[in-house]
Protein backbone atom coordinates (compact mmCIF):
# COMPACT_ATOMS: atom_id res chain seq x y z
CA UNK A 1 0.00 0.00 0.00
CA UNK A 2 1.08 3.51 -0.80
CA UNK A 3 0.20 6.29 1.62
CA UNK A 4 0.39 9.84 1.45
CA UNK A 5 0.78 11.80 4.36
CA UNK A 6 -0.10 15.35 4.61
CA UNK A 7 0.44 17.40 7.51
CA UNK A 8 -1.74 20.82 7.76
CA UNK A 9 -1.54 23.73 9.90
CA UNK A 10 -4.63 26.19 8.98
CA UNK A 11 -4.80 24.74 5.11
CA UNK A 12 -8.51 25.11 5.17
CA UNK A 13 -8.07 27.08 1.82
CA UNK A 14 -6.03 24.33 0.10
CA UNK A 15 -6.45 21.20 2.08
CA UNK A 16 -9.21 19.84 0.06
CA UNK A 17 -7.70 19.83 -3.45
CA UNK A 18 -4.55 19.26 -2.45
CA UNK A 19 -5.70 15.63 -0.34
CA UNK A 20 -8.39 15.02 -3.78
CA UNK A 21 -4.97 15.58 -6.32
CA UNK A 22 -3.52 12.85 -4.26
CA UNK A 23 -6.22 10.09 -4.88
CA UNK A 24 -4.76 9.12 -8.53
CA UNK A 25 -1.32 8.45 -7.47
CA UNK A 26 -1.64 6.66 -3.81
CA UNK A 27 -3.93 3.86 -2.09
CA UNK A 28 -4.74 6.26 0.61
CA UNK A 29 -4.50 9.42 1.75
CA UNK A 30 -3.64 10.34 5.56
CA UNK A 31 -4.28 14.00 6.45
CA UNK A 32 -2.85 15.40 9.78
CA UNK A 33 -4.68 18.54 10.92
CA UNK A 34 -2.34 19.58 13.21
CA UNK A 35 -5.02 22.01 15.71
CA UNK A 36 -5.96 23.87 13.11
CA UNK A 37 -8.28 26.79 14.12
CA UNK A 38 -9.66 27.59 10.29
CA UNK A 39 -11.76 24.73 8.72
CA UNK A 40 -9.08 22.28 7.75
CA UNK A 41 -10.38 19.43 9.66
CA UNK A 42 -13.87 20.37 7.99
CA UNK A 43 -12.63 20.53 4.45
CA UNK A 44 -9.90 17.25 4.73
CA UNK A 45 -13.01 15.54 5.68
CA UNK A 46 -15.10 16.27 2.46
CA UNK A 47 -12.29 14.55 0.85
CA UNK A 48 -11.68 10.41 1.26
CA UNK A 49 -9.11 10.68 2.96
CA UNK A 50 -8.06 9.61 6.87
CA UNK A 51 -8.47 12.30 8.72
CA UNK A 52 -6.18 12.55 12.05
CA UNK A 53 -6.26 15.48 13.96
CA UNK A 54 -4.40 16.76 16.72
CA UNK A 55 -6.15 18.53 19.32
CA UNK A 56 -3.02 21.01 19.95
CA UNK A 57 -1.12 22.40 17.45
CA UNK A 58 1.94 20.28 18.14
CA UNK A 59 4.39 21.29 14.42
CA UNK A 60 5.01 19.74 11.30
CA UNK A 61 7.57 17.11 12.41
CA UNK A 62 4.77 15.88 15.21
CA UNK A 63 1.95 15.54 12.67
CA UNK A 64 4.38 13.61 10.20
CA UNK A 65 5.69 10.78 12.95
CA UNK A 66 1.50 10.71 13.79
CA UNK A 67 1.13 9.90 10.28
CA UNK A 68 4.13 7.50 10.32
CA UNK A 69 2.40 5.66 13.57
CA UNK A 70 -0.91 5.36 11.41
CA UNK A 71 0.88 3.83 8.03
CA UNK A 72 3.07 1.38 10.60
CA UNK A 73 -0.12 0.27 12.00
CA UNK A 74 -1.72 -0.40 8.61
CA UNK A 75 1.00 -1.80 7.31
CA UNK A 76 2.11 0.62 4.57
CA UNK A 77 4.53 -0.17 1.70
CA UNK A 78 5.68 3.11 0.70
CA UNK A 79 4.71 6.75 2.20
CA UNK A 80 4.72 9.90 0.87
CA UNK A 81 5.05 13.13 2.66
CA UNK A 82 3.25 15.87 1.22
CA UNK A 83 2.87 19.52 2.20
CA UNK A 84 -0.77 20.70 2.41
CA UNK A 85 -0.73 24.01 1.10
CA UNK A 86 -0.53 22.88 -2.96
CA UNK A 87 3.16 23.97 -3.15
CA UNK A 88 4.17 20.58 -4.60
CA UNK A 89 3.02 18.83 -7.95
CA UNK A 90 1.32 15.44 -7.55
CA UNK A 91 2.46 14.56 -11.29
CA UNK A 92 5.84 14.13 -9.57
CA UNK A 93 5.14 11.64 -7.77
CA UNK A 94 4.67 8.86 -10.11
CA UNK A 95 8.03 8.77 -11.40
CA UNK A 96 9.44 9.89 -8.22
CA UNK A 97 7.97 6.23 -6.92
CA UNK A 98 9.46 4.48 -10.08
CA UNK A 99 13.20 6.13 -9.67
CA UNK A 100 12.99 4.72 -5.82
CA UNK A 101 11.85 1.35 -6.51
CA UNK A 102 14.58 0.95 -9.56
CA UNK A 103 16.66 2.84 -7.68
CA UNK A 104 16.89 0.23 -4.55
CA UNK A 105 17.29 3.05 -1.89
CA UNK A 106 15.25 3.27 0.91
CA UNK A 107 14.24 6.72 0.97
CA UNK A 108 13.89 9.53 -1.96
CA UNK A 109 14.31 13.25 -1.12
CA UNK A 110 12.85 15.59 -3.53
CA UNK A 111 15.08 18.20 -4.62
CA UNK A 112 14.47 22.05 -6.25
CA UNK A 113 17.88 21.86 -7.86
CA UNK A 114 18.22 18.93 -9.94
CA UNK A 115 16.86 19.90 -13.25
CA UNK A 116 13.73 21.28 -12.33
CA UNK A 117 13.73 25.59 -12.12
CA UNK A 118 13.17 27.06 -8.88
CA UNK A 119 11.45 29.91 -8.30
CA UNK A 120 13.46 30.83 -5.20
CA UNK A 121 12.79 33.90 -3.63
CA UNK A 122 16.07 36.24 -3.13
CA UNK A 123 16.71 36.05 0.71
CA UNK A 124 15.97 32.18 0.68
CA UNK A 125 18.34 31.47 -2.12
CA UNK A 126 21.29 33.52 -1.53
CA UNK A 127 20.73 33.10 2.96
CA UNK A 128 18.53 30.76 4.19
CA UNK A 129 19.53 28.30 1.51
CA UNK A 130 23.49 28.16 2.24
CA UNK A 131 23.05 28.28 6.10
CA UNK A 132 20.52 25.27 6.01
CA UNK A 133 22.80 23.43 4.24
CA UNK A 134 25.66 23.97 5.61
CA UNK A 135 23.57 23.18 9.18
CA UNK A 136 22.41 19.75 7.72
CA UNK A 137 26.25 18.92 6.32
CA UNK A 138 27.55 19.39 10.46
CA UNK A 139 25.24 18.08 11.91
CA UNK A 140 23.94 15.42 9.36
CA UNK A 141 27.13 14.81 7.48
CA UNK A 142 24.57 15.45 4.27
CA UNK A 143 25.23 16.50 1.13
CA UNK A 144 21.92 16.57 -0.40
CA UNK A 145 21.14 19.64 -3.36
CA UNK A 146 18.36 20.40 -1.57
CA UNK A 147 17.47 21.31 2.10
CA UNK A 148 14.31 21.42 4.12
CA UNK A 149 11.95 20.45 0.81
CA UNK A 150 9.26 18.02 2.92
CA UNK A 151 8.69 15.68 -0.35
CA UNK A 152 10.24 12.56 0.70
CA UNK A 153 8.93 9.10 -0.28
CA UNK A 154 10.09 5.78 2.52
CA UNK A 155 9.98 2.31 2.10
CA UNK A 156 8.73 0.43 4.67
CA UNK A 157 12.33 -0.49 6.10
CA UNK A 158 13.04 3.57 6.19
CA UNK A 159 9.49 3.72 7.99
CA UNK A 160 10.41 1.81 10.69
CA UNK A 161 14.05 3.25 11.41
CA UNK A 162 12.98 6.73 10.97
CA UNK A 163 11.38 7.82 14.13
CA UNK A 164 10.85 11.50 14.15
CA UNK A 165 11.12 13.23 17.58
CA UNK A 166 11.62 16.72 16.67
CA UNK A 167 8.06 18.17 16.67
CA UNK A 168 8.62 21.53 15.13
CA UNK A 169 11.05 22.15 12.08
CA UNK A 170 14.01 20.47 13.39
CA UNK A 171 12.86 17.28 11.36
CA UNK A 172 14.13 17.82 8.17
CA UNK A 173 17.03 17.61 9.62
CA UNK A 174 16.91 14.60 11.99
CA UNK A 175 15.44 12.73 9.28
CA UNK A 176 18.37 13.11 7.15
CA UNK A 177 20.52 12.64 10.56
CA UNK A 178 18.64 9.43 10.77
CA UNK A 179 19.28 8.55 7.67
CA UNK A 180 23.06 8.27 7.68
CA UNK A 181 22.74 6.22 11.18
CA UNK A 182 20.88 3.83 9.75
CA UNK A 183 22.55 3.82 6.80
CA UNK A 184 19.79 3.92 4.56
CA UNK A 185 20.25 4.05 1.03
CA UNK A 186 18.68 7.76 -0.54
CA UNK A 187 18.50 9.27 -3.66
CA UNK A 188 17.43 12.55 -4.88
CA UNK A 189 14.33 13.47 -7.29
CA UNK A 190 13.80 16.58 -8.85
CA UNK A 191 10.95 18.07 -8.15
CA UNK A 192 8.25 21.57 -8.82
CA UNK A 193 7.66 23.68 -6.07
CA UNK A 194 5.98 26.35 -6.08
CA UNK A 195 6.32 29.28 -3.35
CA UNK A 196 4.00 30.63 -0.93
CA UNK A 197 4.42 33.23 1.17
CA UNK A 198 4.94 30.50 4.17
CA UNK A 199 8.50 29.29 4.17
CA UNK A 200 11.61 29.78 7.29
CA UNK A 201 12.87 32.25 7.93
CA UNK A 202 15.68 33.74 9.68
CA UNK A 203 14.47 33.54 12.85
CA UNK A 204 12.69 30.12 11.83
CA UNK A 205 16.65 29.03 11.21
CA UNK A 206 17.51 29.68 14.84
CA UNK A 207 14.28 28.19 16.62
CA UNK A 208 16.15 24.76 14.22
CA UNK A 209 19.31 24.69 15.31
CA UNK A 210 18.09 25.56 19.09
CA UNK A 211 16.05 22.15 18.91
CA UNK A 212 18.66 20.21 17.35
CA UNK A 213 20.96 21.20 20.29
CA UNK A 214 18.49 20.75 22.80
CA UNK A 215 17.63 17.47 21.58
CA UNK A 216 21.35 16.26 22.32
CA UNK A 217 20.35 16.81 26.48
CA UNK A 218 17.07 14.89 26.27
CA UNK A 219 16.63 11.47 27.26
CA UNK B 1 21.65 51.68 55.82
CA UNK B 2 23.70 48.67 55.59
CA UNK B 3 23.01 47.15 58.92
CA UNK B 4 18.79 47.80 57.60
CA UNK B 5 20.01 45.25 53.85
CA UNK B 6 22.13 43.13 56.63
CA UNK B 7 19.00 42.65 58.83
CA UNK B 8 16.68 42.35 56.26
CA UNK B 9 19.16 40.15 53.90
CA UNK B 10 19.23 37.81 57.52
CA UNK B 11 15.65 37.60 57.77
CA UNK B 12 15.19 36.36 54.36
CA UNK B 13 17.58 34.00 54.40
CA UNK B 14 15.95 32.10 58.10
CA UNK B 15 13.03 32.40 55.27
CA UNK B 16 14.28 30.70 52.89
CA UNK B 17 16.06 27.93 55.02
CA UNK B 18 12.81 27.48 56.50
CA UNK B 19 11.18 26.89 53.48
CA UNK B 20 14.17 24.54 52.39
CA UNK B 21 12.58 22.39 55.32
CA UNK B 22 9.33 22.99 55.50
CA UNK B 23 9.45 21.53 51.81
CA UNK B 24 12.17 18.74 52.22
CA UNK B 25 9.48 17.50 55.04
CA UNK B 26 6.87 17.79 52.50
CA UNK B 27 8.67 15.68 50.07
CA UNK B 28 8.94 18.80 47.16
CA UNK B 29 12.72 19.16 48.01
CA UNK B 30 14.97 15.76 47.60
CA UNK B 31 17.41 15.70 51.16
CA UNK B 32 20.41 16.59 48.31
CA UNK B 33 18.83 19.71 47.12
CA UNK B 34 18.55 20.55 50.95
CA UNK B 35 21.98 19.95 51.86
CA UNK B 36 22.85 22.40 49.25
CA UNK B 37 20.43 25.29 50.08
CA UNK B 38 20.83 25.28 53.67
CA UNK B 39 24.77 25.80 53.71
CA UNK B 40 23.99 28.08 50.51
CA UNK B 41 21.97 30.37 52.85
CA UNK B 42 24.14 30.44 55.55
CA UNK B 43 27.05 31.22 53.40
CA UNK B 44 25.23 33.87 52.22
CA UNK B 45 24.51 35.31 55.68
CA UNK B 46 28.17 35.22 56.50
CA UNK B 47 29.40 36.87 53.19
CA UNK B 48 26.39 39.71 53.52
CA UNK B 49 27.81 39.88 57.29
CA UNK B 50 31.26 40.30 56.64
CA UNK B 51 31.73 41.30 53.22
CA UNK B 52 35.48 41.81 53.29
CA UNK B 53 35.44 38.10 53.56
CA UNK B 54 33.93 37.89 50.29
CA UNK B 55 36.33 40.09 48.77
CA UNK B 56 39.43 38.02 50.45
CA UNK B 57 37.60 34.88 48.22
CA UNK B 58 36.89 37.12 45.15
CA UNK B 59 41.00 38.26 45.32
CA UNK B 60 41.91 34.48 45.07
CA UNK B 61 40.28 34.29 41.66
CA UNK B 62 41.61 36.99 40.65
CA UNK B 63 38.88 39.46 40.53
CA UNK B 64 38.48 42.68 42.71
CA UNK B 65 35.67 43.15 44.50
CA UNK B 66 33.19 40.83 46.15
CA UNK B 67 30.27 41.88 44.89
CA UNK B 68 32.38 41.38 40.91
CA UNK B 69 31.92 37.63 42.25
CA UNK B 70 28.38 37.00 43.28
CA UNK B 71 27.44 38.99 39.81
CA UNK B 72 29.30 36.48 37.68
CA UNK B 73 28.90 33.65 39.93
CA UNK B 74 24.61 34.19 39.41
CA UNK B 75 24.84 35.08 35.81
CA UNK B 76 26.76 31.69 35.22
CA UNK B 77 23.63 30.20 37.65
CA UNK B 78 20.88 31.94 35.81
CA UNK B 79 22.13 31.06 32.65
CA UNK B 80 22.54 26.97 33.85
CA UNK B 81 19.10 27.07 35.38
CA UNK B 82 17.56 28.74 31.96
CA UNK B 83 19.42 25.93 29.63
CA UNK B 84 18.05 23.17 32.26
CA UNK B 85 14.89 24.72 32.54
CA UNK B 86 14.69 24.56 28.29
CA UNK B 87 15.84 20.72 28.51
CA UNK B 88 12.71 20.24 30.32
CA UNK B 89 10.22 22.08 29.00
CA UNK B 90 11.05 20.35 25.78
CA UNK B 91 10.84 16.96 27.45
CA UNK B 92 7.59 17.90 28.20
CA UNK B 93 6.51 19.38 25.23
CA UNK B 94 7.20 15.38 23.55
CA UNK B 95 4.90 13.53 26.38
CA UNK B 96 2.68 16.51 25.51
CA UNK B 97 2.92 15.26 21.54
CA UNK B 98 3.05 11.36 22.50
CA UNK B 99 -0.52 12.02 24.38
CA UNK B 100 -1.73 13.96 21.83
CA UNK B 101 -0.75 11.67 18.76
CA UNK B 102 -2.24 8.08 20.93
CA UNK B 103 -5.16 10.31 21.48
CA UNK B 104 -5.94 11.01 17.67
CA UNK B 105 -4.59 7.67 16.15
CA UNK B 106 -6.82 6.15 18.82
CA UNK B 107 -10.21 7.56 17.74
CA UNK B 108 -9.46 7.00 14.19
CA UNK B 109 -8.53 3.11 15.07
CA UNK B 110 -11.48 2.92 16.85
CA UNK B 111 -13.83 4.27 14.18
CA UNK B 112 -11.81 1.83 11.35
CA UNK B 113 -12.36 -1.46 13.42
CA UNK B 114 -16.24 -0.37 14.13
CA UNK B 115 -16.95 0.27 10.87
CA UNK B 116 -15.23 -2.94 10.05
CA UNK B 117 -17.07 -5.34 12.53
CA UNK B 118 -20.39 -3.67 11.44
CA UNK B 119 -19.51 -4.30 7.89
CA UNK B 120 -18.74 -7.82 9.27
CA UNK B 121 -22.44 -8.48 11.04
Amino acid sequence: MFLAIVPAYNEGKTIGSVARGLFEHVDKVVVVDDGSTDDTFIEAQKTCAVVLRHEINRGQGAALETGHEYARKIDADYVLHFDGDGQFDPSDIAPALKALQESGADILFGSRFLGKQANLPFFKKFFILPLAKLLNYLIADSRLSDVHNGFHILTRRALDSIRITQDRMAHATEIVALVKKNRLKYIEFPVSVRYSEYGQCAVGGLQILRDLLLDKFIK
Amino acid sequence: MLILFQILFSLFALFAIISVYSKKRSGLLSAGAAIFWTPFWLLAVVFVWLPNALTVVANTFGIGRGADLVLYVSLVVVFFILFRLSVKIEGLNRSITKVVRDKSLSEVLERDSSTRSARSE
